[in-house]
């Protein structure tokens, strides 16, 4: 706080130490985070579709499973989001490498399970 | 008459960037908040307040835009912006809200 009153409370808190980075980057970290927290909205969109529209498609239990399945990711990811776009800003202002995105693999591992999983549901159909 | 919001130059457009990217997760708010009200007739009326969360979210997000461009702009050209924390968080907040409540109407 006592190296520039004007920060505000939260972001003197939570970003702490180092030198106030190149706004530039500030701006684009900010970008990223938004990108992933509409991915997070589309899994969110997608399980509550997969459990409005896709009576048809899966049997009542397993609609279920895969609509809690599939907000559960959106839930994961836009957690992991912020605790990315929190880790970069820190980064940043210490000079620091960039940590790795770890909701990368995550995201990856969920297309490649829900795809496995309706692949399964409409063969075994 | 003065210019509408302060101008910067910064040649990669940032400021003009982040508030489209603001834009276009707002819509994707509204985008879900309509796609909550196909569970209308499935669970009833509590879920209209889902689609009214998005509604709220996004209207704010919309509400925010030009302090949101005044201020990139003022911080591109002082070369200094301050990281949005509590926008950050609080849009963090309404998707893990808006999961967590769409969990629950599922299993319930």
């Amino acid at each position: 706080m006592s190296e520039n009153p004007q920060r505000g409370r939260l972001s003197a808190r939570l970003l702490a130490h180092g030198t106030e980075p190149d706004p530039r980057f500030t701006l684009a970290n900010e970008r990223t985070f938004l990108a992933w927290i509409r991915t997070a909205l589309a899994f969110l969109a997608g399980g509550v579709a997969v459990e409005a529209f896709a009576a048809e498609v899966f049997a009542d239990p397993y609609r279920t499973v895969v609509s809690v399945l599939t907000i559960s990711v959106g839930l994961l990811i836009s957690v992991g989001a912020a605790l990315r776009w929190l880790n970069v800003e820190r980064s940043m202002r210490l000079g620091h490498p960039l940590p790795m995105p770890l909701i990368i693999p995550l995201l990856s591992f969920a297309s490649g399970v829900a795809m496995a999983v309706i692949i399964a549901l409409v063969v075994l159909d | 008459m003065p210019p509408a919001a302060p101008l910067h130059a910064d040649p990669g457009l940032q400021p003009e960037r982040t508030v489209l990217s603001w834009g276009r997760t707002m819509m994707l708010f509204a985008v879900v908040g309509a796609v909550f009200l196909r569970w209308l007739p499935h669970y009833g009326f509590w879920t209209l307040g889902l689609t009214l969360s998005c509604a709220v979210v996004a209207g704010a997000i919309y509400l925010t835009q030009r302090r949101r461009y005044s201020r990139q702009s003022r911080g591109i050209a002082a070369e200094q912006v301050e990281a949005d924390v509590p926008a950050v968080l609080i849009t963090t907040l309404a998707t893990v809200v808006l999961g967590l409540l769409g969990i629950l109407a599922v299993l319930a």
